[in-house]
């Protein structure tokens, strides 16, 4: 094998293709990136059995094979490399990388035990890039990070009716949002992916700037697969097995009290009170027509409060809510103001649930569906 | 028995030698109760319960204005509202008990570092070393009643003895919001006229056997003497019955280090090689770890299978689950799920059952959901019957066992529920 390329793409390249590498792997070849040339084309591939990368870039390809190097290592090689045209060949098990006036050695890895990819099924539908990526980052921050409960590591994608919803969840919190989704002519009006977390956020962030995504989703015998493709980039991720819990039935129906706020004032605010919390204890917040005040109590050393406008309607209100779960939901809102609004409960030993929603003006609810419900702490006197 | 309603109450004046009563007993007075009453204080002179919202609750606890009525924790709330139709009743806060009772176990850990909780509302404190920096027993004793009432605004009681079991006596005795002095020498003259019942480990069966010999007083067992005694009620309890009768009690004030695991375990008579029988005693096992993680207020994460085959090789399995628990019915799920994946069995010597990773309750944060909503009520109902007739009185259905059965203890696998008429 022999290939000249463009030292930045072939670094880019690379790079997007060792992202989703698992940090440690029990086989060492899954470690690998898999380098093929043929044609005019040069393929890189990674794969792991649960998530694969694949991406195709222009080469002037000399003569035509296939090998598997370290991909971690081959992509610190090619981040350092100087600014000249890269010339890569293969002489039995040894790759050379030269570059200018460097040149490296790697000894390539058994590509004959090497995995095939998974093969992607046809395109289920189509979405915009930008709106994907900003939904992936609304929700997948509520995902539990907490591999005891696998099905709740994962965002829930639920296609329907010329909409895609992404919801994902710990138990302490869920957040939601829906895209347009455009079925693009296939049947796929109608299904379900519970994708990792992680893979979902690192796909959100490749593909942000790509104009627009082709989704595949196979649910067909053994393999539960989704493929995200965009421009000559591929990801494909197996699916997380079991039944997503049914949150969207935690969201109220009717909201009659609410407070909104200017949400860069209140983020402000929230992130100088809670200075003072200890590790694990949550801000109490008090909403009356006067405004909201903030107060951080239960430390011994320090105590802080702070209030800020709030334009509440319906009765006052009393609500302990983590300043970090707070930050999460309100964070995500990209409206210049902010909505929580407060949901009624039966039960005394447990507070209803708050929701923040964005709002564009303190009347203007905002344009997007994005919802974040989040469960109070009880309140200690 | 006292009569749990503050009629009978005694305490000590100021002037009281407190110098040897250096084991203080600090109980706090209507716990639950008196914690619901912050909230609510214009119904403080009025009968109170705390039960559930159904009719078919037990009752948490009661103020005293209830107790006065006959009321008490663990009868059913219609037969409370039966007893007194005027009680007020209010929906227990369990996680408001935990914040005033840490707060409270604060107060005696700023008094001495060998405090020794027992449960969520009473401790010991050994108070022999603070006696320079903070005065007499009689003196702390004080201090922590000031200390608790001026933070919280509840109540406490207090015993101060030579000896725990005394010391614990005595707060019963000074129940409700007072302080009872008993010194060393005087430690027998306040003991021998109680009823035998105030002795630890004089339950129903003992104290009939006691009374049937005219033996109904402390005193009266002190004057037995310890061979009579003996023939009375068997060896071993008539040695400690003697022992404690007489004033002596040897325990000593352990400090509370923070438990790490609750387990139980037993090994079987013959070893068992039937799966049903196995999954049983993990449910039983399963139970009575669940009962001592909330008797203490703690919750563990982690879920730990032992078993020991036949031929001594033992193996441990665990799982941690999502969110800590304290409930037998999640426990049982999660090692009966171990114990399912472990595939084909040898016979079984030792079955045992642990959970570790234990923490506070109420420290876990507030979920939007909870999976065992409908056993939690479950169990909490359970906790609130055994309270009243004793552990055992409500199990699941596929332990119970024909009563007297007594003779094959730890092996389950011969009880069978015998059909009756009508199944």
């Amino acid at each position: 094998m022999k290939f000249q390329v463009n030292r930045d793409v072939f670094s880019e390249a690379v790079s997007f293709a060792v992202k989703l590498l698992p940090q440690r792997t029990t086989l060492p070849i899954l470690s690998g990136v898999l380098i093929e040339a043929s044609d005019a084309a040069l393929t890189l591939s990674s794969f792991d059995y649960e998530v694969s990368a694949q991406t195709s870039i222009a080469a002037d390809i000399q003569e035509s094979g296939r090998v598997l190097v370290s991909g971690r290592l081959l992509a610190d090689i090619a981040s350092r490399l100087p600014n000249a045209p890269i010339t890569m060949t293969t002489e039995g098990s040894r790759v050379t990388v030269s570059c200018g006036t460097a040149n490296f050695t790697l000894l390539s890895m058994p590509v004959e035990e090497y995995p095939n990819l998974p093969q992607v099924s046809e395109q289920s539908g189509i979405l915009s890039a930008e709106d994907f990526a900003a939904a992936v980052s609304q929700v997948a921050v509520a995902a539990s990070r907490d591999d005891v409960t696998p099905v709740i590591t994962g965002v829930q994608l639920e296609v329907s009716a010329g909409s895609l919803s992404l919801v994902a969840t710990d138990r302490y919190r869920v957040a939601v949002r829906g895209i347009a989704w455009d079925s693009a002519g296939s049947d796929v009006d109608a299904a379900t992916a519970l994708v990792p977390a992680r893979t979902l956020q690192e796909i959100g962030k490749t593909f942000g700037h790509s104009g627009s995504i082709s989704v595949s989703i196979a649910r067909s015998d053994e393999r539960e697969l989704i493929a995200f493709q965009s421009e000559k980039r591929t990801v494909t991720s197996l699916l997380i097995k079991g039944n997503f819990p049914p949150v969207r039935r935690l969201f109220p129906e009717i909201v009659d009290n609410f407070a909104v706020m200017n949400t860069a004032e209140l983020v402000e605010a929230v992130r100088r009170v809670s200075l003072v919390l200890e590790r694990e204890a949550a801000l109490r917040f008090s909403f009356s027509v006067d405004g909201v005040k903030l107060e951080a109590v239960g430390s011994e050393q320090a105590q802080a409060s702070e209030s800020i406008d709030a334009f509440l309607t319906g009765g006052d209100m009393v609500v302990s809510l983590k300043p970090q779960f707070l930050l999460d939901g309100i964070g995500a809102v990209r409206t210049e103001f902010v909505r929580i609004s407060f949901t009624k409960t039966d039960n005394p030993n447990k507070p209803g649930p708050v929701m923040i929603t964005s709002q564009t003006s303190k009347d203007q609810a905002g344009a997007d569906d994005y919802r974040y419900l989040l469960q109070p702490n009880l309140l200690l006197r | 028995m006292s009569k749990q309603d503050g009629s009978d109450r005694q305490v000590s004046d100021d002037a009281v030698d407190s110098s040897t009563a250096t084991i203080l007993h600090v109980d706090l007075d209507s716990f639950f109760a008196s914690v619901e009453l912050l909230d609510r204080p214009d119904l403080v002179n009025r009968p109170v319960v705390v039960a559930g919202n159904s009719m078919r609750s037990v009752v948490t606890a009661a103020n005293y204005p209830a107790r006065k009525f006959g009321v008490r924790s663990a009868i059913p709330l219609s037969q409370a509202l039966r007893l007194c139709p005027h009680a007020v009743v209010l929906p227990p806060h369990r996680e408001k008990y935990t914040y005033y009772s840490r707060k409270v176990m604060a107060i005696f850990d700023d008094m001495t570092p060998l405090v020794e909780r027992l449960g969520i509302d009473e401790a010991f404190l050994d108070v022999a070393g603070a006696r320079g920096l903070l005065g007499s027993p009689a003196e702390i004793g004080r201090a922590i009643r000031q200390r608790v009432h001026d933070e919280t605004r509840l109540t406490c009681s207090v015993g101060a003895a030579s000896v725990k079991f005394v010391a614990k006596i005595a707060s019963g005795r000074a129940k409700p919001d007072g302080l009872l002095v008993v010194p060393a020498d005087r430690t027998l003259e306040f003991l021998h006229p109680l009823p035998v019942s105030q002795l630890r480990g004089v339950g129903a069966a003992t104290e009939e056997s006691l009374t049937s010999r005219g033996l109904r007083t402390i005193g009266d067992v002190a004057a037995l003497g310890l061979p009579a005694l003996q023939r009375a009620v068997g060896l071993a309890a008539g040695h400690k019955l003697h022992e404690l009768a007489n004033g002596r009690d040897p325990r000593r004030v352990t400090p509370g280090v923070a438990e790490k695991s609750a387990g139980h375990e037993v090994t079987f008579e013959v070893d068992v090689t039937d799966a049903e029988v196995l999954r049983r005693e993990l449910l039983r096992q399963a139970d009575a770890v669940a009962v001592r993680l909330r008797a203490g207020g703690w919750v563990g994460r982690t879920v730990v299978l032992k078993l020991r085959y036949s031929d001594f090789t033992t193996i441990t399995r665990s799982r941690t689950i999502a969110e800590p628990t304290d409930l037998g019915r999640r426990i049982y799920e999660e090692v009966r799920s171990i114990y399912d994946g472990l595939g084909a069995h040898r016979s079984v010597r030792l079955i045992g059952v642990r959970v570790e990773q234990l923490s506070a309750k109420g420290d876990e944060r507030a979920s939007l959901w909870d999976d065992d909503a409908e056993w939690r009520l479950a169990e909490q109902a359970i906790d609130g019957v055994a309270e009243k007739f004793g552990r055992g009185s409500l199990r699941p259905a596929s332990l119970i066992r024909p009563a007297g059965n007594l003779v094959n203890k730890g092996r389950l696998g011969d009880a069978r529920q015998k059909p009756r008429a009508g199944d």
